[in-house]
């Protein structure tokens, strides 16, 4: 492990990770703009019920946060982002709703999912 | 010169050295080829020189195995064949579609695709296109928003078509074809029968018959079965030639032209905008689709396919070509066209981008050779007394998985890439081997007499000369042994121009 990996390694497991950018971040995918916010929370939930195991906020975020360091973990969207790309590349996606997801956006969509709606506009 | 067969003496004996059954896109192409040479060259076609319903209802068949199209409505029985309601769609097949594949059955053309080359390039002006070249750059440097998405070609490529006006080759060529004096076109001569000699290694001599019962003869030095898919196999099955092997009517082959997913592209992907896929008839010259590469083909062993991305909007329901393009759009648009205008009748000119960034993906995929999909005889018989055609369209399960893995590799690319999401629909995901109702080909008929160098594994030989007979030979989409991934017009011209230049040398 070199000088860079371990000091990220550090980072994450102290629970940098954990910022409120980095929340806000996890629970935001870059999807939103691609999608929209109604189908991006439709896929959240329909994510929830496929995944019994990562129904809730903790084990969705885990989940984000275990399957790889953040290595830009100070701009968790770009590191996001990053991981996004990497997901396709490596193949390691998931359809839900008929979409071809990374696997780490659909988490964020479950985890965007449990935010409360915004209101209606009057 | 142009005589109607109608008003020939019964028994009258056409004589010539070459003929030519059917004066479709195939027979008229080659027929021109002729015009000013020594020899004489007779071109019969069934209809007229208009659209008669009597004579179209010859087409009609049975429709056995999976839904189909009416056969009548499918294709043209006059002067110009189906160019008369063609949408001039061009490309050329890749040179993974000649190769023998492995994972495909029966797949490997005795040709390849440099050899048809030079060919596509004379069917180029023939079918009204542009230069020949079909890369993305060429086109792009001529009109420079035509700008492809910025996906790796290595995994999804944008393949180039061209558009025909489209050509009409009955009105097109008529006038040449008239004046020629070498070339004698019969309109209302259907041929019935195809008699061999006695050992059935040469064609004696052609029957042809009308509504009236009235027969003509026909004797040429070499004939060519120009019909069409459906009716080069009928007319072969029927005369009991060239079927040594039961190969004559199988491996009916379709494009599968269905609804498979939609796709949202970033707000980013495109700054250009999509004018690279856009398609306005009657007014784009080129534009793109997107393809598997074929080493990708390879490693995920499917068959060849393109998707186009038609402007729509998230909640809407994309129809088949089937479903869009009803048996009335049709005959609303050969009668819009009789009345002198050029204009689509139907409103198929596609309105413009609501959002900009949702996208029905329709896809083309070439239909795995099988022998079980096949033309038959029916025991029904039309107005002449001929059998009709029987169709059984059967497809296969690598038909089916090849889509799926298309679309997961596409979905993965659009990931990967950034440049959007794509969403497969549910019958494209589900294992069920079932088809949708969307199910639709692209009235593309191909493949019932097969070219393959080997008389136990096709019905003609590189050359397009049946098996087994010396002076028949096929021209059209029936030779093809597989589908490719485009539509077959322009490959069918450049073989038929291939097939004219082997005449030639054959009857010089």
């Amino acid at each position: 492990m070199n000088r860079r990996d371990f000091l990220v390694s550090a980072a994450s497991a102290a629970g940098f990770a954990r910022t409120r950018d980095d929340c806000d971040a996890l629970a935001h995918p870059a999807l939103l703009a691609v999608l929209g916010g109604e189908t991006v929370r439709g896929i959240g939930q329909r994510y929830r019920a496929l995944v019994a195991t990562e129904r809730d906020r903790e084990p969705l975020r885990s989940a984000i946060l275990a399957s790889g360091p953040l290595r830009s973990f100070w701009m968790p969207r770009a590191a996001l982002a990053q991981r996004v790309r990497a997901d396709f590349a490596a193949g390691r996606t998931v359809l839900v709703a008929g979409w071809v997801l990374s696997v780490t956006e659909a988490r964020q969509c479950a985890l965007y999912s449990l935010l409360p709606s915004p209101p209606t506009p009057r | 010169m142009h005589i109607d067969a109608r008003t020939l003496p019964n028994g009258t004996v056409l004589e010539g050295d070459l003929c030519i059954v059917g004066a479709g896109a195939a027979g008229i192409t080659i027929a021109r080829e002729w015009i000013g040479a020594r020899q004489t060259v007779l071109l019969l076609e069934g209809g007229g020189l208009q659209y008669e319903a009597a004579m179209q209802d010859l087409y009609r068949g049975d429709i056995v195995g999976l839904p189909y199209f009416p056969l009548e409505a499918a294709r043209l029985h006059l002067f110009g064949g189906t160019t008369g309601h063609w949408a001039g769609f061009c490309s050329t097949f890749d040179g993974i579609d000649f190769a023998a594949r492995d994972w495909v059955p029966h797949s490997g053309w005795p040709l390849r695709r440099e050899d048809l080359d030079p060919f596509y390039a004379r069917a180029q002006p023939l079918l009204e296109l542009g230069p020949y070249d079909y890369r993305a750059a060429f086109w792009q440097q001529q009109d420079p928003a035509l700008v492809p998405l910025g996906l790796d070609p290595s995994a999804v490529w944008t393949k180039m078509w061209q558009f025909s006006p489209p050509t009409r080759f009955g009105t097109t060529y008529r006038d040449a074809i008239f004046a020629a004096p070498n070339v004698r076109l019969y309109t209302h001569a259907n041929v019935c029968t195809i008699e061999p000699n006695d050992a059935a290694s040469a064609v004696q001599g052609l029957r042809v018959r009308d509504f009236a019962g009235k027969e003509l003869r026909v004797r040429a030095r070499h004939y060519v079965l120009a019909c069409c898919s459906i009716q080069n196999a009928r007319l072969l099955l029927v005369s009991n030639v060239g079927n040594a092997h039961d190969l004559v009517g199988r491996f009916f082959m379709e494009h599968l032209e269905i609804p498979s997913g939609r796709l949202a592209l970033a707000p980013t992907a495109a700054p250009a905008g999509m004018k690279m896929y856009e398609w306005i008839p009657h007014v784009t010259k080129a534009r793109g689709e997107l393809a598997l590469a074929p080493a990708v083909q390879r490693e995920q062993r499917v068959l060849n396919a393109t998707v186009s991305l038609d402007p729509g909007a998230p909640d809407e329901v994309a129809q088949s070509t089937f479903q869009a393009v009803t048996p009335d759009v049709l005959a609303a648009q050969r009668d819009s066209e009789a009345a002198g205008s050029h204009e689509p009748s139907s409103p198929p000119v596609p309105s413009p981008p609501r959002s900009g960034r949702f996208f029905h993906v329709m896809t083309r995929q070439e239909q795995a050779p099988n022998p079980s999909s096949r033309v038959t005889l029916s025991s029904d018989r039309d107005a002449l007394g001929m059998p009709r055609a029987r169709l059984d369209w059967q497809l296969t399960a690598l038909d089916k998985q090849s889509f799926q893995r298309f679309y997961d590799v596409l979905g993965r690319e659009f990931g990967r890439s950034g440049l959007g999401r794509v969403q497969v629909l549910d019958w494209v995901r589900t294992e069920d081997p079932a088809w949708p109702r969307t199910l639709s080909g692209g009235w593309h008929h191909m493949g019932t007499t097969r070219m393959h160098r080997d008389a136990r594994s096709g019905v003609v030989d590189a050359d397009c000369r049946v098996h087994g007979i010396a002076n028949l030979s096929i021209a059209g989409a029936s030779v093809f042994p597989t589908a490719g991934a485009v539509n077959p017009t322009l490959t069918l011209v450049a073989l038929s121009l291939r097939l004219s230049d082997h005449l030639k040398r054959r009857l010089a």
